[in-house]
Parts: C-alpha cells; structure tokens; sequence
C-alpha cells in the first residue's frame, strides 16, 4: 500500500492506464491528433515550469526551441537518415546548449528586461526559421517521416499516443526527482530572494543555467515530437502566439507542480476545439486567443496558485471561514474574553 | 580572523566605500553601526563576494577572499543573515533550514546541526512543516539567523537583525546572539540599534559616508560623545 502513495509509483500508474485508453476505445483518428498534442504540449509546459514556475525566470521565446527542436529532427531523420530516437534525443541537445547561452543573458537581466531580451530571441529565431532555406525549406517548410522505432513504424495514432505517453513519463519523473533533491530547493530559493540564496552558497549562474538548459531540452524534444506527428511544419508556427500560450499553460494549470503544466496543456489544447463545436463562437475571428486571454486573467483573479490546487484553495477558504466563525462566536459570548 | 585593509568599492559611479579597514578577531562579537546609506550593507556585500572591492584586501584567516564567488565564500565558513531577513516564503521552516545547509558535505552532522537550531529556538521546532511566509517577523528574523547557523559558520555576519522587530523581541534575539558566541561561532554585527549592540559586543565601528570614523572597545565607544549623541539619543 506504501508503494501507492509514492508519486512516482502513481505517475507510472496512470501514464500506463492513459495509454492505454485509445487501444479500447473506438476514437476518431483526429481526435487523437488533439491528445497527442495534449502530451507534446504536457512537454514543454513541464520545461516551461522549471523555469518560470520553480527557478522564477521568465521567456516570452520559448517557442524557438520547440521549432528548433521540430527542424532539427526533421532534417536528422530525413536529410542525414539517423534513427528516430537518436535524432529525437538529438533535438533535445541542441536547443538546450542554446539554452543555455539565455541563461548567461539571464544572469544580466531580470524581470521585465529578461522578458524582452527573450522575445527579442524568439523573434530573431523565428526570422532565422524564415530565411535559412537550407535548414528549414523557408516558408515552402519541411516534411518528415513516421517515426520508426527498431524496424516499427509507428503510423496509428494510438501507438504514437503510447510513444509520447513514455516519454512523458520519463520527462515527468526526470522533473520529479529533479525538483524533490537539492536542485529543486537551490532553484525554489533562487526564486524566493536571490539575494537570500546567495547568503547561503546557492550559486545564482550555475542554477539560471540548469533552468533554461532544462527548459529549453523539454521544449526542444516537444519540437522533435511535434514534427513526427505532424510531419510539416513551417516558420509561423513558432511565434510569440506559441511562446504566450506556454505562459497561459502555466500560469492557468498551476505555477511550480507538475500535474498544473499537464492540466494547463490540455486546457489550451481542447478548449479552442470546444469552441470551434459552437457555431456562434466559431464565426469571431480568433476568439480561441481571446478566450486564452479572458481565461488567464480570471485564473490569476481567481485561482492564483492554477487550477491544480483549486482543491486545495477551498479546502483552507473552507478552514479559515470557519475558523473566524468561531473566533466570532467566541467574542460574541457573554463575559468573553478576547484571546491575543 | 576577518580583515578588510584599504577597501575602496563602487556603485556603478557612486562611490560606496573609501577606504575600510576593520578587523574581526576570532570568537569575538564585533559591530558596525553607521546611518542609513553609510555603507554598511556594502562592507557585508565585499566580504560575502557579491560586490567585487576595485582595490585593497579581504583576507579570511591569512588568505585572501576578494577574488572569491559569493558561494566559494561561504564554503570559507562566512555566512549571512540578510538585511530584511529574507527568508524564502513559500518553503517551509525544514526547507529553508535545508537550504541553508547547502554547502555542507558532511551530511551525517546536518541531523545534529537542525538540533543545535531547535535548542536557540525552540518556536522553529514547532513550525517546522509551517510555510515560513506565515511566520511572524521575530519568527522569521530567528528562522534567518537559524538558516545561516546551518552552514556552519565560522563566522556569522548579521545584517541588521534588529530591523522592525518589537523591543522584547529585539532583546530575545541578542540573548541569542550572545549564546551563539559563547559556543564558539565569531559574529560580526550591522547595525542601527546602538544600544542593545554595543552591549553585548567587544568591539565596534562607526561607519560614516563610507569612512570609518570612531573605533574602538565596545564598552568605550558606549560612552563616546560623538556616538552617544549620533546613536543613542543623546542621553
């Protein structure tokens, strides 16, 4: 029973259950699409997590690395013929040692000047993703092939759910750990008062590092996966629309937890879907960005702390409501005595 | 034990420091009083390697720390409580003192090092799980002061631990202070509370505008005219 109660035990669990459903279940293959994307979008939101979320360093650029991410896989398995893990793995390095050059800009920077130093980068990428041709096609954009894995294609979109649903897990549990060991601490202090952690030995440039160079590998292995799922892509899918809608993620599923980013991916996800379904809304242009925007400002009124702790939030609302009651009660009672 | 010779530092072009020399003698309590904006915060920034001195030393038991990475600093066995505490929120009380055994290698001593925190303050015990941003300021002042004593300082600066806290409180946490010498730890004290420093410290300094102006023994500079009408009230 112990077993049950260890997080990762229960993360295994469910990724195991999750994958499996599409394999009994009669789903259609588009609205499989959408799950998959709910999972590389689960990616980067957990990356996107460490960084703003645990480390307390802002990017409004992070959409570069998924693109790169999706150019370098697309151009490893097509153009070079390397193998499709290999290449994936591949598309996770790369973006991450350009991670990592953010991070020394981070360690000049901060707050509003990080923010804009970032989109600064993520514009100049995607003009990059634009003009260098050789890399990207341009804006003809590139083709890649199902993945195949020892000698197996993986063509259904059920079996790529399963593919994504283990890395996933791997990526989930690598965070886990990551944040429950000293790592997590060191980055929650950074967070807290930089200041304060440098008092305590906390090395400010090692620490900024490993956030963007975390964040940017999950961001860079999301691209790599976008672009066997998709198998096109093209240089206006990687602009600031993509780099906002990582921040509505987490900020609407929970800063700094795990689950939030997942929830927060398949908020942003499916709800444009839903309301693609209602004909009325469907006729106002863009209203699934609009709708984004509206959701984020009543999360952050609302629900400061996301969505995955809702429970949590009504549970000490719920506490402290009757707590004051009885402090009421007691004030209210012939002869009593008000307690300091 | 800790020297500052000749210390020049700047602000971008202020210039913050002109000319420090001051000395921490091992298992003494020194302090440093001086007016908003004399520096004193800046002297505790050179010496912890968070601003780098343009010239002049800092030497820690004869070797030279200028040069040194703020962390490398603490390894040295020099660590802050920081000015306004800074405690980190939204960790708990365990956390924060986890953190602050950060740089420990010898992990076995760490349970014995939470025991030696609990026995200074004991309210810490009981607020173990609490997230520290509930504390209240005397909780959160001891909390800092806890955290930096995880690191096992050889010498424990403190930045103005006085700062928005209640008399009775104030008083409480010098007992402590005291204490904490008396086991061994040196402490080197900024401060704006005159009178509760110098009295249970050896020797002091007067900072001024980035000049050292008045040192001395503790109990002398207590009775100094010039101090006593700039940091005492005059009486």
């Amino acid at each position: 029973m112990n077993l049950l109660k260890n997080k990762a035990v229960q993360y295994t669990i469910l990724a195991f259950v999750v994958a499996l459903i599409p394999l009994l279940l009669d789903i259609n293959r588009s609205t499989l699409t959408l799950w998959n994307m709910v999972i590389i979008y689960a990616i980067i939101a957990i990356g996107f997590n460490i960084l703003l979320g645990y480390a307390g360093q802002i990017s409004l650029g992070h959409a570069a690395f998924m693109g790169l991410g999706a150019y370098i896989a697309a151009n490893l398995t097509g153009n070079l013929e390397l193998p499709f893990l290999l290449s994936l793995v591949l598309s996770g390095l790369i973006p991450m040692v350009i991670g990592l050059i953010l991070g020394l800009v981070a360690l000049r920077l901060e707050g509003h000047y990080l923010a804009i130093a970032t989109l600064g980068f993520g514009v100049a990428i995607q003009q990059v993703f634009k003009e260098w041709t050789a890399f990207t096609n341009g804006f003809s954009g590139v083709r890649a092939d199902n993945p195949v894995i020892f000698g197996l294609e993986i063509s259904e979109r059920e079996h790529y759910f399963i593919l994504g649903m283990i890395i996933l897990l791997l990526l989930v549990l690598f965070a886990h750990y990551l944040l429950k060991s000293k790592t997590g601490r060191a980055l929650l202090a950074m967070r807290d008062s930089e200041h304060a952690a440098q008092a305590m030995g906390v090395s400010l440039f090692k620490y900024k590092l490993i956030a963007f160079a975390a964040s940017a590998f999950y961001a860079g292995i999301a691209g790599g996966l976008f672009m066997h799922l998709i198998r096109f892509t093209e240089p206006n899918a990687w602009g600031i629309t993509l780099s906002l809608n990582l921040l509505a993620m987490v900020v609407i599923g929970g800063l700094a937890t795990i689950g939030g980013s997942i929830i927060g991916a398949g908020f942003i996800v499916m709800v444009p879907e839903f309301i693609k379904d209602i004909e009325f809304l469907a006729s106002i242009k863009s209203f699934a960005t609009i709708f984004t925007g509206f959701a984020m400002i009543f999360v952050i009124m609302f629900f400061p702390h996301g969505i995955a702790r809702i429970g949590t939030q009504i549970k000490i609302a719920l506490l402290n409501r009757r707590n004051s009651r009885v402090d009421k009660g007691k004030g209210g009672a012939p002869n009593g005595r008000s307690k300091g | 034990m800790l020297n500052l010779e000749g210390v020049h530092a700047y602000y971008g072009y202020i210039h913050a420091l002109k000319g420090v020399s001051l000395k921490v003698e091992e298992g003494s309590i020194v302090t440093l009083l001086g007016a908003n904006g004399a520096g004193k915060t800046t002297i505790l920034k050179v010496i912890s390697g968070v601003l780098k001195a343009s010239s002049g030393s800092v030497t820690f038991l004869d070797h030279d720390i200028s040069k040194l990475a703020p962390e490398k600093v603490v390894s040295e066995g020099i660590v802050q409580a920081p000015e306004g505490r800074q405690i980190f929120p939204e960790l708990t009380v365990i956390e924060n003192l986890q953190v602050g055994a950060y740089t420990r290698r010898d992990k076995k001593n760490i349970k014995s090092s939470y025991q030696i925190v609990f026995d200074y303050f004991p309210i810490l015990k009981e607020r173990q799980d609490q997230l520290a941003g509930t504390l209240s300021g005397g909780e959160q002042q001891m909390l800092a002061i806890g955290r930096a004593l995880m690191a096992k300082p050889k010498v424990l600066l403190l930045d103005e631990p006085s700062l928005g806290l209640a008399p009775l409180i104030v008083k409480d946490i010098f007992k402590i202070i005291q204490e904490i010498n008396a086991q061994g730890t040196t402490v080197f004290l900024v401060e704006q509370n005159a009178n509760q420093a110098l009295a249970i410290s050896d020797y002091a300094y007067v900072l001024e505008t980035g000049k050292i102006t008045v040192e001395g023994k503790a109990s002398e500079i207590k009775e100094d005219p010039k101090v006593l009408q700039a940091y005492l009230g005059g009486h």
